[in-house]
């Protein structure tokens, strides 16, 4: 048996402690795991507390972020709880494995701490890491705080092992603005921690020897696309399961989480939308501009990016007249993928509203609570014009001459 | 002795391993195409003789590659002497044997390489290659004698 | 463990079946003479894993598995590391006790080609035998990349053509040596390390049953002849693996520790490197005039390294 290790009611922790520690309390079997800045205190965490006594699980260090996801799948597939970190060209390598994670369906939770990708090299937060497992197939939560971080991580075992799911699942918080920024987190006791997450009731479960399974098999053009199809109505059909964990959540704990967060939003003409420690920002300027320019501005986050919440998201913008999508992530020639999310959501909306795009914050960049005004203050005017009087995307916080794309005016 | 009761599942050889025969619909694609082996309890099962198993119609035992085959090899057991070297050296699982002695191939599973002709160590030989659709009878009837050694 | 009895073949053909017929294979393959024994030669629980290649792909094509046992492929590099990874779980689940069975011994062994072993899963292999796990890692070595239409691997002999070293006017086909991938694992400290061969089936099935009951990371190269791209007859697989080890081109031996090297297999009669390339299309350029010292080398690089593995069995290094 484990040795106990003691929580206080409230505790100062950053975002990759408090994972660490949800880790621990759910009891993880195995971390597989390979260390990549700023996510490698979460997995040296679960070592120190697998080298003290404190888990009865196992940590291997393996050779690479790929061994790291191939050993989480064959860890996942042999039918025990299974948990990892990484951030950015970690992530990158790990990309061809996670299709294969989703694609057998396997529940394992990656604790993704968000950092750019290179070239350049950079090791602060931006999405660009998010952004490339977008089309992976697993499920991603977003994490804007410690305390967020460790009451996601919770919830994801839930997610990922719910046999109506089964499915692997991100959580995401942004690199050192919350994965080092030491703040009040709430856990909850050993106890209650475990009795919420539960014991994994594995499927499919490689060393139950009554039952041989083949994972991997090939299938080919008579058989992938029914595959994908259902792995993807998977995805989609995991929403209310989300959300009755969320509610069991919020009964044990007292904090409400939904897959699309509000601030401001009920009477907002114009809003801004986000990822991560950006809504942080964006919801104090909202509220300073209400109260400066008489604006009405509100904010929304996105706490669950897949599945894309396009209901909740065309429900919460219904009655905003100008909208501005920030994407934290280099778009590589098109725009961002999180506008395109929004836009979609957006053109089947009675009043179709418009929508901007700002890219923000690459490789750590900061974005200011005077960044997030100009923003908004650009929202309305496009609402007192009646048109987008700004390119369509723009860069925020960016040296140089002015630069934007797609001219909405047309002649 | 060529037809043996030994295989374990009745629906043995209907299904082709060829794309797009006998599809499965949309319910019964299985969950990260995960495929269990067998029906039922399977444990143990390194004890257990084919037939003695409740093979799953997932299990390529289930199935017949027997259209690969142009020829064939027939087995003639007045000339075996059970010495398992067919059975060790098939690719394809195909050689019949219980209680050490060789019973006949698998026609569902040969796909006619004839390595078990080149390892049989009889004189004459105890299995021979024949065309597809020769007649067992005809085949065994006309097997050849003993050869006299050839001189190095 | 319980190991079945490899006395002699009519005792073993006593075994169950646990790879099944009706596998893709081509015919004459002689990687499921090779998996088919392995899988044979225990009674104990397996998990197997797989890179991708010919077996995989020939073996798992759904909606039909090949395999009477739990079986993982996720891809080309990692058949490694999912099944130490599944070993681990296996530990930590045998600790808690949550296994369906807790006291069922169950072993772990993957399958790679070549291609997967020697050049893009050889970082996975290398880090897997460096952490220890209990496994054993089998290669199936045909010395080039069948799956995907013969292109060399590191494991393909110099004068071989494949379909990217080409042999013409101008090239005798692949021009470097084949990489020692044995002395490599076992300069891992593997305790187990071993080249065998399907045609010496008892030598094999022993070699398979002392990995499989050592603890520790073991790795053992099979010759697996090919006939669709080293080019001769089906029918020849084993002719062919004959001539691989009686002209010592594939010397039986096996390396405990890392140091105590034991040849496995004497030839009474060493064929010449000539009859060995002969008999395979692949070496038939080989045979032109211009191209003859091609053979001359690789006789000697034979000869060289029999001598070096004698002297190594007899001063125990």
């Amino acid at each position: 048996m484990a040795v106990e290790f003691e929580v206080n009611e409230r505790e100062v922790w950053d975002g990759n402690y408090a994972a660490s520690q949800a880790l621990r309390q759910a009891d993880v079997d195995v971390v597989v795991a390979y260390p990549i800045t700023p996510s490698t205190p979460i997995v040296e965490n679960y070592g120190s507390y697998v080298g003290n006594g404190y888990i009865d699980g196992e940590f291997i260090m393996v050779e690479s972020e790929h061994a790291a996801m191939s050993g989480c799948i064959g860890a996942s597939a042999a039918g025990g709880r299974v948990a990892t970190a990484t951030s950015s060209q970690g992530f990158a390598l790990m990309v061809e494995v996670l299709y294969q994670a989703s694609g057998m369906r396997l529940p394992i939770v990656l604790n993704v701490v968000n950092r750019a990708l290179a070239a350049p090299l950079n090791v602060r937060g931006d999405h660009a890491d998010m952004y490339l497992g977008r089309d992976s197939g697993w499920i991603q939560m977003g994490a804007f705080n410690a305390q967020e971080a460790y009451d996601l991580a919770l919830c994801a075992f839930r997610i990922a092992e719910n046999h109506s799911v089964r499915l692997p699942v991100m959580v995401h918080q942004d690199g050192f603005i919350t994965s080092h920024t030491a703040q009040n987190v709430y856990p909850l006791s050993n106890e209650a921690a475990a009795k919420f997450v539960g014991v994994i009731d594995p499927v499919d479960d490689m060393l139950d020897f009554s039952r041989p399974v083949t994972y991997g098999a090939q299938t080919e053009e008579d058989w992938h696309f029914e595959h994908k199809a259902k792995q993807h109505k998977a995805i989609m059909d995991s929403k209310p399961v989300i959300d009755a964990i969320f509610a069991e959540f919020k009964e044990i704990s007292g904090r409400e989480y939904k897959r699309v967060e509000t601030y401001d939003m009920e009477d907002a003409d114009v809003c801004i939308i986000g990822l991560g420690t950006t809504v942080e920002t964006a919801r104090v300027a909202a509220k300073e501009l209400r109260k400066e320019k008489g604006i009405k501005a509100g904010v929304l986050a996105i706490r669950c990016f897949r599945p894309f919440p396009y209901e909740e998201v065309r429900e919460a913008l219904e009655g905003v007249k100008s909208i501005a999508v920030t994407d934290r992530s280099s778009p590589g020639g098109a725009m961002g993928a999180f506008y395109n999310e929004v836009a979609g959501a957006m053109a089947t909306s009675k009043a179709r509203p418009m929508v901007t795009n700002y890219i923000y914050g690459l490789g750590g960049r900061d974005l200011s609570i005077e960044n997030v005004k100009t923003i908004l203050t650009e929202q309305q005017a496009n609402v007192d014009a009646g048109y987008i009087t700004t390119d369509l995307q723009q860069f925020t916080n960016l040296r140089g001459p002015h630069l934007g794309f797609f001219k909405t005016a047309r002649s | 002795m060529q037809d043996l009761k030994l295989r374990a599942s009745e629906n043995r050889g209907k299904s082709q391993l060829e794309a797009g025969f006998d599809l499965l619909g949309w319910d019964e694609v299985t969950q990260g195409s995960v495929l269990p082996s067998f029906e039922g309890d399977a444990s143990g099962i390194a004890n257990l003789k084919a037939e003695e198993r409740n093979y799953s119609g997932y299990n390529s035992y289930t199935a017949t590659v027997a259209s690969w085959r142009v020829v064939k090899p027939v087995f003639n057991i007045d000339v075996c002497i059970d010495c398992q070297n067919c059975w060790v050296w098939c690719p394809d699982s195909s050689i019949l044997s219980r209680d050490k002695q060789m019973l006949g191939i698998d026609y569902d599973h040969c796909k006619g390489c004839e390595i078990c002709v080149e390892v049989c160590p009889t004189n004459p030989k105890s299995l021979l290659m024949f065309k597809e659709n020769e007649d067992l009878e005809t085949a065994l009837s006309g097997w050849p004698e003993k050869t006299k050694k050839e001189k190095n | 463990m319980a190991i079945t009895s490899v006395k002699n073949l009519k005792e073993f053909s006593t075994t169950n079946d646990r790879f099944e017929g009706a596998h893709t294979l081509c015919p004459g393959c002689a990687h499921s003479m090779i998996v088919r024994e392995l899988m044979n030669c225990t009674d104990d629980n397996l998990v197997v894993s797989a890179n991708t290649g010919c077996l995989e792909v020939s073996t798992a094509v759904y909606p039909f598995t090949s395999w009477d046992t739990s079986w993982i492929h996720i891809g080309f590099e990692n058949a490694a590391t999912s099944v130490s990874a599944a070993q681990v779980m296996h530990k930590v689940r045998k600790k808690k006790g949550t296994l369906k069975d807790n006291d069922a011994p169950v072993k772990f062994v993957a399958f790679g080609g070549d291609g997967s072993t020697f050049d893009i899963g050889f970082q996975w292999l290398s880090g897997a035998f460096e952490r220890q796990h209990d496994f054993t890692y089998i290669c199936l070595d045909n010395e080039n990349y069948a799956n995907t239409g013969g292109q060399r691997s590191s494991a393909t002999p110099i004068g071989a053509t494949t379909s990217t070293s080409v042999a013409g006017t101008h090239s005798y086909g692949k021009k470097e040596k084949k990489k020692d991938i044995v002395a490599i694992m076992a300069a891992h400290g593997a305790p187990y390390v071993a080249q065998l061969a399907p045609n010496k089936w008892k030598l094999m099935a022993k070699g398979f049953q002392t990995a499989l009951e050592t603890e520790g990371p073991c790795f053992i190269n099979t010759v697996s002849p090919c006939c669709t791209e080293w080019k001769f007859e089906p029918k020849d697989t084993m002719g062919i693996t004959d001539l691989a080890t009686d002209s010592l081109m594939f010397p039986l031996y096996e390396i405990h520790n890392g140091h105590e090297l034991n040849i496995l297999y004497r030839p009474k009669n060493i064929i010449s490197a000539e009859e060995y390339l002969g008999a395979q299309g692949r070496y038939k350029h080989l045979f032109k005039p211009e191209y003859r010292h091609v053979i001359d080398k690789i006789q000697k690089d034979i000869d060289d390294n029999w001598a070096m593995l004698q002297r190594r069995e007899e001063a125990r290094i």
